[in-house]
């Protein structure tokens, strides 16, 4: 893992001198402070519930924005043949991009953690739901940027690894529905494999360790499985 | 570098079939082939990037599939049509590919300085390199190719999109690298390989017809003769010279100014040393002065051309 840090630097670098990252940074602020507001002025609770479940639709749609790029164009312009004819594991190029995406997600976050203040200086919110809340949307974005790697990783194609993650991420969103149709014990098993099923306890101040081992297993086998991209050659 | 019955298929299309040869080093290999031969096909496969179908490569005594990562730290690859991050620039690329091979601090520094200097690359360091010309993405990444002090470097048609100047300049680099590095260079352009090669290795339909296509030439070297006189008489006193293995007249060009001149000879000899001073002696002998007694230089265009025709010839 020598070369981790040149080549996060390197993502970092690449990731913040695109337009892109600064885009979908300013649509998510801006898309979520007006969400807050008027949640804010018609509920008049200090919570941050509503918010947290519409970040979650708000994450499904923009980290294929972040993770399209991430392989697919490396393979594209043929610098993965410079990458990986230096001396640099696969594993090191897939987790300095999968920290770099990480990062960015990180400090959106961070910056939606304006209207935690809000709440904190004018009211008294339950910190609970908060603090969970935002830990739920750091392990469910790196199962998405997981997904979104991987996606990207087995194409050149930049809109096709968009479209492929964004698919991926709509259908387990919303597989828990099909989950109640089917025979026991088929329902437990593709009810478990949604995403909102996993976050909802989050959302609403409830920590369980297997929501917790759901989201990072989901990461790790995507990473795992890039990996396993990259070496196939 | 030793590549043993080496084959790649494209799903049903095969790209490279049962290749096999050996460098040693401090050899300046060139393989040469027609575009879509498979020339880099093969040296992907020689830097660990793509998995052979079949047949192994050792690179310094490592296995490219399973020590990749040490075959890497031996090798440099310059990637044909030079493939750079075009965000990122040239000074901070150099840098970027000179930690990723081991440099670090105060060495890093001066490999990417001197790397810069050795392609003339001081008035673009801080460019983008998306924004640099076809030429100065190609010595970028030759450059890039230089750092870290690789033993084996394998350039894909490293001078393609360069002006002559610049193909002088890298060829007169790449001879330079010789002893000290062991360099592997494909191209197309003839021309380019005989100039720079000390072996050749000439590459079709992703067969290797031969290892060293001047093998021949050098075992046999032959001598061009200018000489005045009866063709018969000079064919005779040459051809009885021991060690002559055939004289042949080259055609006389449709100048009238070059017809009046003394008809050229080819020699093939049958050994080294040089038979010259037992031809000219035998022409002396015979009263025939010579005009010109020179080594000729391999005729490679013949050498691809016959061998390439071959295989043509036998599949039709």
């Amino acid at each position: 893992m020598r070369n981790f840090a040149v080549l996060l630097l390197k993502e970092e670098t690449a990731l913040f001198s695109s337009p892109i990252a600064y885009v979908v940074m300013t649509v998510f602020l801006l898309i979520m402070g007006y969400s807050f507001t008027l949640t804010l002025f018609l509920s008049h609770q200090p919570s941050l519930v509503h918010i947290f479940f519409q970040m979650f639709v708000l994450f499904m749609l923009t980290v294929p924005l972040i993770t399209m790029r991430l392989l697919a164009e490396e393979r594209k312009l043929r610098t993965l043949e410079v990458l990986l004819t230096a001396p640099v594991s696969e594993i090191e190029i897939v987790l300095a991009k999968f920290v770099a995406s990480m990062s960015l997600i990180a400090l959106m976050l961070l910056l939606s953690g304006s209207y935690a203040a809000v709440l904190v200086l004018f009211g008294d919110p339950d910190l609970g739901p908060i603090y969970s809340g935002y830990l739920g949307l750091l392990l469910f974005s790196a199962a998405l940027v997981g997904a979104g790697l991987l996606a990207s990783a087995l194409t050149a194609n930049q809109v096709v690894a968009a479209l492929v993650s964004l698919g991926v991420f709509l259908l387990l969103w919303i597989i828990d529905n099909f989950g109640w149709l089917l025979p026991s014990p088929f329902d437990a098993l593709v009810t478990n494999l949604s995403l909102s099923v996993h976050f909802r306890p989050f959302a609403v101040g409830s920590v369980y360790l297997s929501d917790v081992g759901f989201f990072l297993s989901v990461a790790l086998l995507m990473l795992l499985l890039s990996v396993r991209a990259l070496a196939r050659r | 570098m030793l590549a043993q019955h080496v084959s790649k298929w494209y799903g049903p299309r095969r790209a490279v079939t049962d290749v096999s040869f050996t460098i040693e080093p401090g050899e300046i290999v060139g393989l040469l082939g027609p575009n879509g031969s498979g020339k880099s096909t093969i040296f992907r496969i020689l830097c660990g990037y793509l998995a052979p179908s079949s047949g192994t490569v050792a690179v310094a005594g490592f296995d490219v599939m399973t020590d990749s990562l040490d075959v890497r730290r031996a090798i440099s690859y310059v990637p044909e049509d030079a493939p750079l991050y075009d965000h990122m620039r040239v000074e901070e690329f150099l840098r970027f590919m000179a930690r990723i091979k081991g440099l670090r601090g105060a060495s890093a520094a001066s490999a990417v300085e001197a790397a810069a200097a050795r392609l003339d690359l001081g008035g673009v360091m801080t460019m983008p390199a998306g924004k640099l010309s076809r030429g100065f993405r190609q010595r970028v990444s030759i450059a890039q190719a230089l750092l870290g002090d690789p033993q084996l470097l394998v350039l894909d048609e490293p001078t393609s999109g360069l002006d002559p100047h610049q193909v002088i300049a890298v060829r007169d680099l790449i001879r330079a690298l010789a002893g000290r590095h062991t360099v592997l260079i494909a191209s197309h352009v003839l021309p380019e390989i005989e100039k720079i090669a000390t072996r050749v290795m000439i590459l079709l339909d992703g067969t290797l017809l031969t290892t060293d296509a001047l093998k021949g030439s050098r075992e046999h070297p032959a001598l061009r003769l200018r000489a005045a006189g009866p063709e018969a008489a000079i064919r005779a006193a040459v051809s009885a010279v021991a060690g002559v293995r055939s004289v042949a007249a080259e055609p006389a060009g449709g100048d009238a100014a070059e017809a009046a001149e003394p008809a050229c000879y080819l020699i093939e000899a049958e050994r080294r040393p040089s038979l010259a001073p037992e031809i000219i002696a035998a022409l002396a002998g015979c009263g025939i002065a010579v005009s010109e007694l020179s080594e000729a230089a391999p005729d490679l265009e013949r050498i691809f051309l016959d061998l390439t025709r071959r295989p043509l010839k036998a599949a039709a």
